[in-house]
């Protein structure tokens, strides 16, 4: 994103709001936990994932604005990723877009692994709502994981990717969404 | 031959992240195409999937014919089976990308084995539940068994598999040797419909996806690197799918009675 010297001012000022709202909502989420402490139950929990979640959706804005200006690229410049960068700048010929059979092997034993945490909580015999948020918590970090690496989203344009993930995580948000009211059918029984 | 082409044009005219050019997305239409199909089937999951945890969670009786041992011992060795597939699946991809057609067909062809190895798996917990369990789409030889002490608060519950004849006759309140009541409710019958109509379309994709993939492999000699890479989207996301499905329908319905 070439910004040209006019707009400069009003993408700071957009970036500051953006990340004040986004720092206000984290703090409601906080705020929610430490006086709530889950007395409320379910709907607590609904609560701090509304506030999580539009923490997130106002800092996606200033995170890739930062993105962009190289900021995040100073702050975590570890050798993966500029290994990364390097093997797409080279092998973008040969369509290999930098990964590799070690990392396909590591995303799998990731996958594998987090498999087995979950059938894990299942035999300890979680109740049902903890169990929920996290099997529903995992198997988003197992979606993302699948998405990114075995289907290749991490290696594409920006523009796609911001395309098709929002229609997913809508998708996840209508799930967030019913949970209380069926917890709530459930409690008037 | 694409490929080729549609790069060039990609770092010419769109230099910048975000201007587009003639070639905005920088990937071919067939996997653009595959792409919003999955985000439609996506959609036509997850409205499956919450009107299934819907249910699921404001019922009080939902039946957890799932004993850990085999049932979820057996649905967790699926879950490996899907997954590897997927593993084999990046290899194909892999080597059709380095134009290694041969590789590509046997790596497509072990995809093709753990996905049948996959449908038969399921296909017989399936018959499992079907035959022995009395399970069908619209109900279910189930009653949850609940356990009360004397001051009336439950201490137990659990899903025992009771035939009609017999459910007919047993008392549905009884005392048992302990002294404490014990009563039987019939399960709720949306588990049958919640769980072939979910799993069934579930193995109805992975069918789909072998089939798909069979096609590939016989003629990968006129298919391109992309026709492979957008066959392998089909198959990841087949896998993600299970990756919900697996712990909202098995590992929610967990029985944890002694039998």
């Amino acid at each position: 994103m070439q910004l040209t010297k006019g707009k400069e001012k009003e993408t700071h000022i957009l970036n500051i709001v953006l990340t004040a709202l986004a720092v206000g909502s984290l703090g409601l989420a906080g705020y929610v936990l430490a006086t709530g402490k889950f007395k409320g139950g379910t709907d607590d929990v609904f609560l701090i994932m509304v506030c999580l979640l539009a923490a997130l959706l106002f800092a996606i804005v200033p995170f890739m604005w930062a993105y962009e200006q190289g900021y995040v690229a100073q702050f975590l410049d570890v050798g993966d990723e500029s290994e990364a960068a390097a093997a797409h700048a080279h092998g973008d010929a040969d369509h290999e877009h930098g990964i590799t059979n070690k990392q396909n092997l590591v995303v799998w034993g990731a996958l594998l692994g987090l498999t087995a945490i979950e059938v894990f909580l299942a035999y300890i015999q979680l109740n049902l709502t903890l169990m929920l948020i996290i099997v529903m918590g995992l198997s988003i970090i197992k979606a993302a994981l699948i998405m990114a690496y075995f289907m290749h989203l991490k290696f594409e344009r920006m523009s796609f990717v911001l395309t098709i993930v929002p229609a997913l995580v809508v998708l996840l948000c209508l799930f967030a969404i019913f949970f209380p009211d069926s917890f709530r059918l459930n409690e008037l029984r | 031959m694409a490929e080729v082409s549609v790069r060039d044009v990609a770092t010419d005219a769109a230099t910048g992240e975000w201007s587009g050019g003639t070639f905005p997305y920088r990937v071919g239409h067939r996997k653009l195409g595959m792409w919003l199909f999955i985000m439609s089937d996506s959609l036509t999951f997850t409205a499956l999937l919450i009107g299934y945890s819907y249910v699921r969670v404001a019922s009080d009786t939902w039946p957890k014919p799932f004993q850990f041992s085999p049932s979820i011992v057996f649905s967790s060795l699926m879950t490996l089976v899907l997954l590897s597939s997927s593993l084999t699946m990046v290899m194909a991809v892999m080597a059709a990308n380095r134009r290694k057609k041969r590789s590509a067909r046997r790596w497509i062809i072990a995809t093709m084995i753990l996905g049948s190895t996959f449908i038969a798996l399921h296909a017989y917990e399936w018959k499992h539940l079907i035959e022995d369990e009395g399970v069908t789409p619209a109900g279910n030889q189930f009653l949850i068994k609940r356990t009360y002490n004397d001051s009336g608060n439950l201490i137990a519950e659990g899903t025992v598999h009771i035939e009609p004849e017999k459910a007919a006759e047993m008392e549905m309140e009884t005392v048992d040797e302990a002294g404490h009541t014990v009563r039987y409710v019939q399960a709720d019958r949306m588990f049958g419909a919640a769980f072939f109509g979910i799993t069934g379309l579930h193995m109805f994709h992975v069918l789909t996806g072998v089939l798909y993939l069979g096609v590939i492999a016989a003629r990968i000699k006129k298919f391109t690197s992309e026709d492979v890479e957008v066959s392998g989207l089909y198959w990841h996301f087949v896998d993600l799918v299970w990756m919900f499905v697996f712990p909202l329908i098995y590992l929610l319905s967990v029985d944890f009675t002694p039998h």
